[in-house]
C-alpha cells in the first residue's frame, strides 16, 4: 500500500508543473495589462515601462516562471499586485469559505445521490425509479444560477426564512447558527448537480453489480436482503462510485462559482473571477494552484480507498 | 431499547436544529443603532487616495479623507458642487494666478492622533509630487498626474500655512484634485511611515469623518464614526460597504433587509423596488456622459458629414425613454451635466433618419458601409449597444459589436483606436468642465491621453486653454460652451445618454442626498 501511494503522489508532481506552466502561459497571453489597472489610464508609458520593471515584468517569460517557482518552492505564494496583500492572506479565508461549503454540498449530494440511488437500484424500472431518476435528472440539467435564483425567491423573499446572500448577517452577531443559516441556500443549489449524477451512478453500479452471477448464486444459496446488499453488492458498486464522487468534490472546491455569485459567498471562485479580471498573475497562480493540488489530492484519496476496497487495483 | 430509541432523538435533534436555521428571518434584521449597510456593484481596489482611481474605491475613501479643498457633497439641488475649505481653513490665489497660499484647519487631527499641520501636507505633496523627495511614491504620482502636473514648486510658510507655485495659471486646478485618478487627499505621514507606501492600503488614516475598522477582501469594509471629527459628525455608528457585484443579488439582499441601500440598480427592477416602498434618489446633474468615440483616422470618419450622420441616425430620445425609463437622460454634448459649464438648452444633432441617409450618400456611401464598434463587458449594456446598432442598420451602416472584458478594453481604449476600428465607447465625465482638456486635446492624442479617436481642433485646443486661465466663471463658461459646439459642429464624437445616478435606498434611510457628483457624503446620513 505504501508503495501504491508513493507511486500516486509522484505523479503529482508533473501534474501541478503541467497546470502552472498553462496557468501561467494563459496569463500571459491573454490581453490586457497590469499596469493599466494598477496605473491608471492617464499614466505615462514611462511609469508603465518602470513598474513593469518593479514587477519584474519586463523579465522574459521562463525567467518569470522560474523566480515564481522558486518563490513558491520556499512557501512565498507572493504579494498580490492589485491589493498589496499578501497572497496566503487573500487565498486561506476564502479556501476555508470555499472548503465549508463544499463540504456541506458534497454531504448533501452524498445523501441524496446514494439514498435516491440504491433506491431506484433495488426497484428498477418502477414508478419510484422512473420518479427518482426523472427529478435527479431534471435537477441536473436545471442551470445552478437560475434555481439559486428560484431558491431565493421563494425561500427568502417569500417565506423570509433565510437570508439571501454572504454568510453571517452583518448587523448582527455571527456565531455557528447564522453561518448555517447563510450555508442552506448555497449548499441545496450547489449539491443538486451533484447529486443528480451521483444518483444515476449509484443506480447503474448497484444494478450492474445485482446482475452479477455471484449474487444470483448467493441469493440462490438463500442469503438475505440485507446481507447480500452489504457483502456482495454494495462493495462491488463502490469503486465507480467513490471515483465519481471524488471528482464532485474536486468540482466543488474548485469554486462552485455560480453559487458564488448568485449567494456573494467569498469563496475561491469569486476571488480567481476578481483576480483574473485585475490580471493579478500572483493571486490566480496561487489559486489555480492550490484548486489542482486539492482536486489531484482528492483524487489520490479516492484511489486509495478503492484499492483499500478492491486489492486488485493495487496491482494495476 | 436503548438502540432504538437513541434514533427518534436523533431525528428530534436534527429536526430541532434545522427548525433553529429556517426560522423565519426577522425582516429586516435587527441592527446595531445607526448602520448602513451599502451594496456596492462591485469590490473596490487600493484604499491609498493618492494611488487608485474607481469611482467605488472614492465612495469609500471620501468619508475617510479629506483634501485642502473639498467639494461639499450635501447638497442634491445644485448644478455642480460647491468648492468649500477642507482641511484649509481658507486659501488665496495670487493675482497671476500662479501662487496658492493656503491656511490651514488649526485642531484637526488625524484618525491615529498624528496632528495635521504644514508638515503632514509637505509630506503628502512629496509623496505624489516630488520626485526628488525620500517620500516620493511613483504609483502616486502617476494617478494623482491631472493635478500634481501643475505643480511647480511647495513651501512651508509657517506651521499652519503652506504655499503650491503653478507651472500656469489654472483656475480649474483645485477641483481637477478632487476628480477620479488620484486624488491628493491628506493621509497620515506617521502612517505611511509605519506602514509603508503599499501597506496604507490596509491602514487607511485620514481626518474625515468616518474612520477605518477592518475589510475583508471581497465580504466587506468597515468605517465607524470619528468621534473627534473638526466638522459635522457623522449620524451613523458604522458603515459597511458590501461587493455584490450580482445585480440580482443586490437588489434580492435590499428587498431581503439585508442591505439598506444599492447602487446601480437594474433598470427594469427599479420601478418594481419603488412599488415595494423603497426610495429612489437621483440627481440630474451627473458629472458624466455616455459616448462615443470615431475614430478620426480611418478614412469614413474623415469625413464630417458622415460624422454628423452617425449622430443623426441614433434615436437618443428612444434609449433614455424606453431603456433608462426614468432614470436617463439624452445628451447632445461633451459636457457633462455636473459641470458649471453644462447647458441644458444645447442641441446638437436631432435623430434623423432621412436626413443620415442623404448625408452618407453625399459623402459617397449610399449603400451604407462597415464598421467594427468596440465595447466594454461593462459599458453601457447590451440593449444601448444593441439599440445603436439596430439604428445604424437602419441607415444602411453595418456594425459588428467586438466586447472586452473590462481590463482588456482599457488598454485599447487607453491605447487608441486600431485602424480597423471605427467606434468605441465610455461612460466618463467629471464635475469640471476642463475634463474636455482629457479627452478632446490634440495634445492628449492616445496613447499619450485619453482621445481614442484622435480628434484634434487648433481652435478648440485654443479655446480649452484660455478657459483654463480665464479666472472670471462666467467667461470660462462661456468659452468651454463654445469650445463644446465646435466640437459637435466637427461631430468628433457621439453622446447618448446620461443616466441619473439612480440609487435605492430602504425607507429606514434618512438624511440621504445624491450629489453631482459621483460618490457621496455619508455624514448626513442615518438608519432608523
Amino acid at each position: 500500500m505504501r508503495g501504491f501511494l508513493l507511486r500516486r503522489l509522484a505523479a503529482l508532481v508533473p501534474v501541478l508543473i503541467g497546470v502552472s506552466v498553462v496557468i501561467f502561459l494563459l496569463m500571459h497571453l491573454a490581453p490586457g495589462d497590469v499596469t493599466t489597472t494598477l496605473l491608471g489610464p492617464q499614466a505615462t508609458e514611462a511609469d508603465r515601462v518602470a513598474l513593469r520593471r518593479t514587477l519584474g515584468l519586463d523579465q522574459p517569460v521562463p525567467a518569470q516562471y522560474a523566480r515564481w517557482v522558486a518563490r513558491i518552492a520556499e512557501g512565498d505564494l507572493g504579494t498580490s499586485v492589485a491589493t498589496s496583500r499578501p497572497v496566503a492572506a487573500l487565498i486561506v479565508p476564502r479556501f476555508l469559505n470555499t472548503a465549508l461549503l463544499a463540504a456541506a454540498s458534497l454531504a448533501l449530494a452524498m445523501a441524496i445521490g446514494y439514498g435516491a440511488g440504491l433506491l431506484a437500484a433495488l426497484r428498477p424500472r418502477s414508478v419510484l425509479d422512473r420518479v427518482l431518476t426523472g427529478v435527479t435528472l431534471l435537477f441536473g440539467s436545471t442551470p445552478p444560477f437560475w434555481l439559486g435564483l428560484v431558491l431565493v425567491l421563494f425561500f427568502a423573499l417569500r417565506l423570509r426564512w433565510l437570508p439571501v446572500s454572504g454568510m453571517t448577517d452583518m448587523a448582527g452577531e455571527g456565531g455557528v447558527l447564522d453561518v448555517a443559516r447563510h450555508l442552506v441556500l448555497p449548499t441545496v443549489t450547489t449539491a443538486l448537480g451533484p447529486a443528480a449524477i451521483i444518483t444515476r451512478l449509484v443506480r447503474s453500479s448497484v444494478l450492474e453489480a445485482i446482475g452479477r452471477p455471484h449474487v444470483r448464486v448467493a441469493r440462490a444459496k438463500g442469503l438475505g436482503r440485507g446481507a447480500l446488499l452489504r457483502r456482495h453488492v454494495i462493495l462491488n458498486a463502490l469503486p465507480p462510485i467513490m471515483t465519481i464522487t471524488g471528482l464532485q468534490l474536486g468540482y466543488l472546491l474548485g469554486g462552485a462559482l455560480f453559487s458564488e455569485v448568485v449567494f456573494a459567498w467569498p469563496g475561491l471562485g469569486s476571488l480567481l473571477y476578481d483576480s483574473i479580471t485585475a490580471r493579478d498573475t500572483p493571486v490566480v497562480q496561487a489559486t489555480t494552484l492550490l484548486i489542482a493540488l486539492l482536486f489531484v489530492l482528492v483524487n489520490v484519496l479516492v484511489d486509495l480507498v478503492n484499492a483499500a476496497l478492491d486489492p486488485r487495483l493495487k496491482e494495476s | 431499547m436503548g438502540h432504538r430509541m437513541a434514533v427518534p432523538l436523533l431525528i428530534r435533534v436534527a429536526i430541532g436544529a434545522a427548525l433553529a436555521i429556517i426560522q423565519p428571518t426577522a425582516t429586516p434584521q435587527a441592527q446595531a443603532a445607526g448602520t448602513l449597510i451599502w451594496g456596492m456593484p462591485s469590490e473596490t481596489d487600493t484604499m491609498d487616495p493618492h494611488a487608485t482611481g474607481g469611482w467605488t474605491t472614492y465612495q469609500i475613501t471620501y468619508q475617510i479623507f479629506e483634501g485642502l479643498a473639498k467639494e461639499d457633497l450635501t447638497k442634491g439641488d445644485v448644478p455642480t458642487p460647491p468648492l468649500v475649505p477642507g482641511l484649509a481653513a481658507s486659501w488665496e490665489i495670487s493675482p497671476d494666478g500662479l501662487q496658492y497660499t493656503f491656511k490651514l484647519r488649526p485642531g484637526v487631527t488625524f484618525h491615529d492622533g498624528t496632528p495635521f499641520d504644514a508638515a503632514a501636507v509637505k509630506f503628502n505633496f512629496e509623496r505624489f509630487w516630488d520626485k526628488s523627495s525620500p517620500n516620493y511614491y511613483p504609483k502616486a504620482a502617476s494617478f494623482v498626474v491631472a493635478y500634481a502636473k501643475w505643480i511647480k514648486g511647495m513651501e512651508v510658510l509657517d506651521p499652519m500655512t503652506v504655499r503650491v507655485i503653478l507651472t500656469a495659471p489654472n483656475y480649474e486646478w483645485l477641483r481637477q484634485g478632487l476628480q477620479s485618478y488620484g486624488q491628493p487627499l491628506m493621509v497620515s505621514p506617521a502612517a505611511v511611515k509605519a506602514y509603508g507606501n503599499e501597506g496604507i492600503a490596509l491602514h487607511p488614516i485620514g481626518t474625515g469623518p468616518f474612520r477605518f475598522v477592518e475589510r475583508q477582501q471581497g465580504v466587506r469594509t468597515v468605517l465607524e464614526r470619528n468621534p473627534d471629527y473638526w466638522g459635522r459628525k457623522a449620524q451613523l455608528d458604522r458603515v459597511i460597504f458590501r461587493p455584490l457585484q450580482d445585480p440580482a443579488t443586490r437588489v434580492n439582499a435590499l428587498s431581503n433587509g439585508e442591505v439598506q441601500m444599492i447602487s446601480t440598480p437594474p433598470w427594469d427592477e427599479i420601478q418594481g423596488l419603488v412599488d415595494d416602498g423603497f426610495k429612489l434618489s437621483t440627481n440630474p446633474n451627473v458629472p458624466y456622459i455616455n459616448y462615443l468615440y470615431l475614430n478620426m483616422k480611418q478614412d469614413v470618419f474623415k469625413d464630417v458629414r458622415v460624422r454628423r450622420a452617425v449622430n443623426m441616425a441614433i434615436d437618443r430620445e428612444g434609449i433614455a425613454r424606453e431603456i433608462y425609463r426614468k432614470t436617463g437622460r439624452p445628451e447632445f454634448g461633451l459636457l457633462s451635466p455636473g459641470t458649471d459649464a453644462y447647458d441644458p438648452g444645447f442641441r446638437s444633432y436631432k435623430y434623423d433618419p432621412d436626413a443620415a441617409k442623404k448625408l452618407f450618400a453625399e459623402a459617397g456611401y449610399p449603400n451604407g458601409f462597415k464598421v467594427v464598434f468596440e465595447i466594454p463587458q461593462v459599458g453601457t449594456g447590451e440593449l444601448v449597444e444593441s439599440w445603436i446598432q439596430r439604428d445604424l442598420k437602419k441607415v444602411g451602416i453595418d456594425v459588428e459589436l467586438r466586447k472586452f472584458e473590462w481590463v482588456t478594453y482599457m488598454g485599447r481604449w487607453a491605447g487608441g483606436m486600431g485602424q480597423d476600428i471605427g467606434m468605441n465607447e465610455i461612460g466618463w465625465g467629471m464635475s469640471t468642465p476642463a475634463w474636455i482638456n482629457i479627452v478632446a486635446r490634440c495634445d492628449t492624442m492616445a496613447p499619450d491621453g485619453q482621445n481614442s479617436g484622435y480628434y484634434c481642433n487648433k481652435e478648440v485646443d485654443a479655446l480649452l486653454s484660455q478657459a483654463l486661465t480665464t479666472r472670471d466663471p462666467a467667461a470660462a463658461k462661456a468659452l468651454y460652451q463654445k469650445a463644446n459646439r465646435i466640437i459637435m459642429d466637427d461631430a468628433a464624437y457621439v453622446p447618448i445618454v446620461d443616466d441619473l445616478q439612480p440609487i435605492m435606498l430602504s425607507p429606514k434611510v434618512h438624511g440621504f442626498v445624491n450629489p453631482p457628483e459621483d460618490w457621496f457624503d455619508l455624514s448626513t446620513v442615518s438608519v432608523d
